[in-house]
């Protein structure tokens, strides 16, 4: 079976600053892969390629064998870094919402992490505090069966204690025939799940490697090891 | 997905718009009690007059309110739906870039439609209100209909369709122009809203030299024709329909193959 994204000397650049550079990247089925990398490395920028929000300047990236449009769409659950909610909406609207544009959206999954969370249906978005509300979208994301879940800094903006909530909802509801593509500069947090990493660095990728084959080659974490290829 | 997407449009956008739909009401009905109860007259004291001055001047301007209101929220609206931080959501749903024009583009239309009827609603109520002017404007609407419309029953009732239809592609050409503009302000790497003015200001130079080009023309190899002629539904429906198109081409074109969400 062909890999869920394939991207064949993918290159971005916003006038002269190249943000990436001549990507050659193959990411399996049934993986959870880290996507690291310091700021602005190009982590959001490939994410945003493979979501369609983004054209290459050259190259291309295929997911599932196809260019992203409608039907990657389909298959694609994607989480961005920032809030995309619009803040009028009601919990229950938005969770209306995505059962209405995707068919794989499964609503009771949806209410059943809701309630664990104590979030009530019928609170406005802009009523929640800012980590509720990515509670809210990861939610949202991760109650689709998707092929391949992309998430853009999930951890980023929550204290260390709901860190662990997020993890744990994303391991315990992804499609186990899929795939998760999960960005982070905050390693140590996700180190425990990632069957993969991809470090990349001024728009290149430098590593790609199992997470196991890290540890057990350079007898260190994936955090330290990441802490040495980065270090200024 | 053209229904689900034009149903959330519609959702979006509802309470602003019944809001200020309402306002216009409320203000016609307290302006038409202002002049039906004859508060303007000198016999009445100051405070009443005062009062009824105060309540038509409010009246004028929540006109001009709605007008402007309803104008720069629709702007705002296409813009933060489609490319501020709630574009991330628009464009990764797996729905055609064709469909989300034309869901923003028809609810915003429709909008716009109600927004008018309820304004000339409330100006005839206000005028019905005082019955000799409601004479004089009937008299003269009869006069410039049958002065600008043929006299014949079939060709004036098909004029008069041939002009809504007329002003339906004229005003989707004016919604369109906005989002062609929006669209075009996305591609410069700052300033983005900046530009979409910029951009805006540049298409209008552009209209009104086609329109004085066109007009040109049209006095050169037609003069025999009235003015109205030239300024008459025929022109109207070819310029809204050649606008209406290229401003959704270059929506389209931006959202599809352009798109460069920050």
């Amino acid at each position: 079976m062909a890999p869920i994204v394939q991207c064949m000397g993918l290159t971005k650049t916003y006038g002269r600053k190249i943000a990436l550079n001549q990507i050659h990247l193959n990411l399996e089925r049934s993986r959870i892969i880290g996507l690291l990398g310091p700021n602005g490395s190009g982590k959001t920028t490939l994410i945003k390629i493979m979501n369609g929000l983004l054209r290459p300047t050259a190259g291309d990236v295929l997911i599932n064998g196809q260019r992203p449009g409608i039907d990657t769409k389909f298959r694609i659950s994607y989480l961005p870094e920032r809030t995309y909610l619009n803040p009028g909406m009601k919990v229950i609207e938005v969770v209306q919402y995505f059962q209405d544009f995707y068919p794989d959206f499964r609503m009771d999954r949806a209410y059943d992490m809701l309630s664990r969370l104590q979030i009530q249906p019928n609170e406005r978005l802009k009523n929640l505090s800012k980590g509720t509300k990515e509670k809210v979208q990861l939610i949202l994301v991760m109650s689709r069966d998707a092929d391949l879940y992309i998430l853009d800094e999930p951890i980023a903006g929550v204290d260390p204690a709901s860190r662990d909530y997020i993890l744990h909802t994303i391991v315990s509801n992804y499609n186990r025939n899929a795939s998760i593509l999960l960005s982070t500069h905050l390693i140590s947090d996700v180190e425990n799940i990632l069957d993969e990493v991809v470090f990349i660095k001024y728009g290149c990728i430098v590593l790609q490697a199992g997470a196991e084959q890290i540890r057990q080659n350079e007898h260190k974490s994936v955090d330290r090891f990441f802490r040495e290829v980065f270090a200024c | 997905m053209l229904g689900k997407l034009m149903k959330y449009e519609w959702k979006a956008t509802w309470k602003f718009m019944c809001l200020a739909n309402l306002m216009i009401l409320i203000m016609t009905i307290l302006a038409d009690i202002t002049v039906k109860l004859d508060f303007f007259s000198y016999q009445r004291d100051n405070m009443l007059q005062f009062i009824a001055m105060m309540v038509m001047m409010t009246y004028v301007l929540s006109m001009f309110a709605m007008v402007i209101g309803v104008a720069i929220f629709l702007i705002y609206r296409f813009y933060t739906s489609t490319y501020s931080d709630q574009g991330y959501l628009l464009h990764t749903l797996p729905v055609d870039k064709h469909h989300i024009i034309i869901a923003k583009v028809l609810v915003s239309a429709l909008w716009i439609i109600m927004c008018e009827f309820v304004m000339y609603f409330s100006v005839i109520v206000l005028v019905a209100a005082n019955g000799e002017l409601f004479e004089t404007l009937a008299d003269s609407m009869d006069t410039i209909i049958s002065i600008t419309i043929s006299d014949t029953a079939s060709v004036k009732g098909f004029a008069v369709v041939m002009s809504l239809i007329a002003f339906l592609f004229s005003l989707f050409a004016k919604l369109l122009k906005v989002t062609a503009c929006i669209s075009l302000g996305q591609l410069s790497a700052n300033h983005k809203l900046l530009f979409s003015v910029l951009y805006y200001f540049g298409i209008y130079i552009v209209q009104k030299i086609f329109s004085v080009i066109y007009l040109v023309f049209a006095a050169a190899f037609n003069r025999d024709y009235y003015w109205s002629e030239w300024y008459g539904w025929e022109s109207m429906l070819v310029s809204g329909i050649i606008y209406s198109v290229v401003f959704y081409l270059i929506t389209w074109y931006v959202m599809d193959k352009k798109l460069n969400l920050e």
